[in-house]
């Protein structure tokens, strides 16, 4: 017997630190998101004020589920567990609290900035150049104190769950970093480094992935840790999980350019898109049976543990979602769900079932122990599971119909070859029942949220919080590891540095096929010579376009389909979008495209839209935004967009910010401020709406002026 | 939209390539490492979540099942 046996303390105040912010950041996430759900059918919910106004909340749901409630969440799971599979505390008890203390702060500053407009507009990278570098220091804090304790571990085995965290951390670091390259023009804005296409690779490269390795692989490492805690028996195969491992992380970051389907990506690279979507079916299913087999002979448990129910539900949710997402990446399927509610409904099955569920069975299993009492009611916890999977079903089926209701109505042509419907209005019209019962869906899972609130409330209260826990393990001697048949894995497991170098080398070629002609695009986009950069009204208007999120609900890409053309007019050309920084494409549309819409109205119909959109079109969804009409034009920082925008390769002349950009504006808006007047409206013309207006005007009109033979580069589809 | 805009590229089809022939590869390289693992140790490996080192004066018991 060793008598070498070291005793120690587990650090618990950590992890309750990260699952109360969980729990209180989820219910704020939630309700953010139920409030934009009833912006959707009840546009004045937002009481006219321009702070909570579905354009801007949108992306602070997004940012408070995904980084909030899902990155405390894995927080607390990786905390608890990783110290118990080491055999080991913390690396460092400070960088515990600044990894704590800096991600609330992060937190708290995207709760602020993001009503205030504060956004880069790229999807679930809103957040502006300051709190950037704040996420990267402090994921580097949390990454070096993963390292550090895996480093200093006890347990000779580095157990499956670590693998993936060490994923997560180093993946995380990477995609953030490079989506993250932007100018600043002021304390707290700033244009994205790239423009159009190759904004749109990156921002996609990104997205996919930042689903992948934040909302995935953490909790595919909880799963292997907290299922079999829950089920007091191992994981079904470890070879599996292994498998599962490496297949996954390999093949993620392949599959990223299926957003991108029927864009500039050349043809082979949306093919590989597609074929390693579908490939990614096998880990991802190999993963979930690996999850639902740990349950053989223990499924009498599950009828009684509200534990185990949820993460049944999880790990099954997981497999739906795993098996929708690589059906969405095919083209001719992709061709109908892009844009449409599909997509949310999709999102919703892992965000509420995979993310939120695995972290309410996580939550319920460890408040108990953290406070050493029995759960203060199975009772509760169990109208919880109920209550939430109805709001669940309640949430995505509706969302599911509505999504294939726009696809199909968006592209039904009657038998003259005409749309049959022809104003967008009237497809959305027509799903709106389906959005008020979503909001009911949203509803009922926030019920099952607060009963569960008040159930860790009430375990805690009666409980005894053990912040130290005393354990006790052998040190293991690394070097009488290395001998034996199965020597790689001794070899590989003992050397956690270079475990994490084979990682980033497996998430970096995949990422290097996808990054390298992202690189090369920029000089392969051909030009068309009437495309300018936007004038300096126009500018500031399209920055007003960001801040309030417009693109929430308006893409502005026409993909090279008959019923989109017929629709919108002549389908997106990569050379029309040089200047675009960032690329503001969006990806869903609860209004109709925009990338042609200069010159379709007149000035004062915008005028009119946008001070009450259902004044010119009777029963739309869009919220009104009269503040633009009264809000005066920032113009002061002209000078310092314009260098910036220079600085990133857009060709205003030199001197151009000194001077002749202030008359050229005042002479633009001079002349809008004429077309309202012909329109009988009187305005300012140093309001925010008139540069909005001729923002919107300028949209897709560059190649109209266009000798055909430059726009036509490639053929349509 | 414009596709294709990379056919220009010299050479440009040989990472999809390269991309199929690394992962089989690596696909490849997997199933061996996993085969060649000892059943004794992926067991001990299994075990790892359900023997955390803790004390078990401190551990507390489910109100339905004992977990640990």
């Amino acid at each position: 017997m060793n008598t070498n046996v070291e005793t120690f303390k587990y650090d618990n105040r950590i992890v309750r630190a990260f699952a109360i912010a969980t729990i209180v950041w989820g219910i704020v996430g939630m309700s953010v998101g139920l409030l934009a759900a009833v912006q959707l059918f009840f546009p004045d919910a937002n009481l006219n004020f321009q702070f909570i106004t579905f354009g801007r909340i949108r992306p602070l749901h997004t940012n408070a589920v995904i980084f909030a409630f899902v990155g405390n969440g894995m927080f607390t799971g990786i905390y608890y567990s990783l110290q118990r599979l080491c055999k080991a505390r913390m690396f460092s008890d400070a960088l515990s609290w600044l990894n704590f203390w800096g991600w609330q702060a992060i937190i708290v500053s995207a709760a602020i900035t993001l009503p205030l407009g504060f956004t880069t507009s790229k999807e679930y990278a809103e957040l502006e150049w300051p709190i950037d570098i704040a996420i990267a220091i402090i994921w580097v804090i949390f990454t070096v104190n993963l390292i550090g304790t895996i480093l200093k571990r006890r347990e000779k085995h580095m157990y499956v769950a670590i693998w993936f965290y060490i994923a997560t951390a180093l993946t995380v670091a990477v995609l953030h970093i490079v989506n993250s390259m932007e100018i600043p023009w002021s304390w707290m804005k700033s244009y994205s480094m790239y423009a159009g296409v190759q904004d749109a690779l990156v921002q996609w490269w990104y997205g996919h992935n930042a689903v992948a390795f934040f909302l995935t692989t953490p909790y595919l490492g909880l799963m292997y840790y907290f299922l079999p805690k829950a089920a007091d028996r191992p994981i079904f195969s470890y070879r599996l999980s292994i498998i599962h491992f490496w297949a996954l992380i390999f093949i993620y970051i392949w599959a990223g350019p299926h957003h991108l389907l029927y864009t500039a990506l050349p043809d082979w690279a949306q093919s590989l898109g597609m074929v390693f979507s579908l490939m990614l079916i096998a880990p991802s299913w190999g993963g979930m049976l690996n999850g639902l087999l740990t349950l053989r002979g223990a499924w009498d448990k599950v009828r009684q543990d509200p534990v185990l129910k949820f993460m049944v539900v999880a790990v099954t949710a997981y497999g739906m979602a795993t098996l929708e997402g690589p059906t969405l990446a095919i083209k001719n399927v992709n061709a109908l769900s892009h844009y449409t509610d599909w997509t949310i409904a999709h999102v919703h099955t892992g965000g509420l079932g995979w993310n939120g569920f695995l972290t309410f069975g996580m939550l319920y299993w460890l408040f108990p122990r953290l406070y050493q009492t029995k759960l203060w009611s199975t009772k509760m916890a169990n109208y919880h599971f109920w209550i939430g999977l109805l709001g669940m079903m309640f949430y995505i089926i509706p969302i599911y119909v509505a999504g294939v209701t726009e696809g199909l109505m968006w592209k039904q042509f009657n038998k003259d070859g005409f749309l049959q419907y022809p104003n967008f209005l009237e497809t959305i019209v027509q799903v709106v029942p389906m959005f008020r019962l979503r909001a009911i869906g949203g509803s009922l899972y926030i019920l099952g949220y607060v009963l569960m609130i008040v159930n860790l409330y009430k375990t805690a209260k009666a409980g005894q919080f053990q912040k130290d826990v005393e354990a006790q393990a052998v040190p293991f001697n690394k070097k009488s590891e290395e001998s034996g048949s199965h020597l790689w894995h001794r070899w590989l497991e003992a050397r956690p540095l270079t475990f994490t170098a084979l990682s980033v080398v497996a998430i970096l070629v995949g990422g290097l096929v996808e990054i390298i002609p992202m690189y090369l695009v920029k000089e392969n986009v051909p030009t068309i010579s009437s495309v300018k950069p936007y004038t300096p009204l126009e500018l500031l208007g399209r920055d007003i376009y960001i801040r309030e999120g417009c693109l929430a609900c308006h893409s502005q890409m026409i993909r090279p389909f008959r019923s989109e053309t017929e629709r919108y007019g002549e389908y997106s050309k990569a050379g029309e979008f040089v200047y675009d920084h960032p690329f503001l494409w969006g990806s869903e549309r609860k209004g109709p495209d925009l990338a042609r819409e200069g010159g379709k109205y007149p000035d004062a119909w915008h005028y009119n839209h946008l001070d009450d959109p259902r004044s010119t079109s009777p029963g739309s969804i869009m919220p009104r935004y009269s503040w633009l009409l009264t809000q005066k034009l920032d113009t002061t920082s002209l000078p310092a967009r314009i260098k910036a925008l220079r600085k990133v390769g857009v060709p205003y002349p030199a001197g151009f910010e000194n001077g002749p950009a202030q008359k050229d504006l005042q002479a633009q808006a001079d002349k809008v401020v004429a077309n309202l007047k012909t329109g009988s409206i009187n305005a300012d013309s140093d309001r925010e709406i008139v540069a909005v207006i001729a923002y919107l005007q300028r949209l897709g009109t560059d190649i109209k002026s266009a000798p055909a033979t430059q726009t036509q580069t490639t053929n349509a589809k | 939209m414009v596709e294709n805009v990379l056919q220009d590229i010299e050479g440009v089809g040989l990472y999809g390539v390269i991309s199929i022939c690394i992962f089989f590869a690596v696909f490849i390289a997997a199933i061996t490492w996993m085969m060649s693992l000892k059943k004794a140790d992926l067991n001990s490996m299994s075990q790892l979540p359900l023997q955390d080192g803790s004390i078990p004066a401190n551990r507390p018991q489910s109100k339905i099942t004992n977990h640990e």
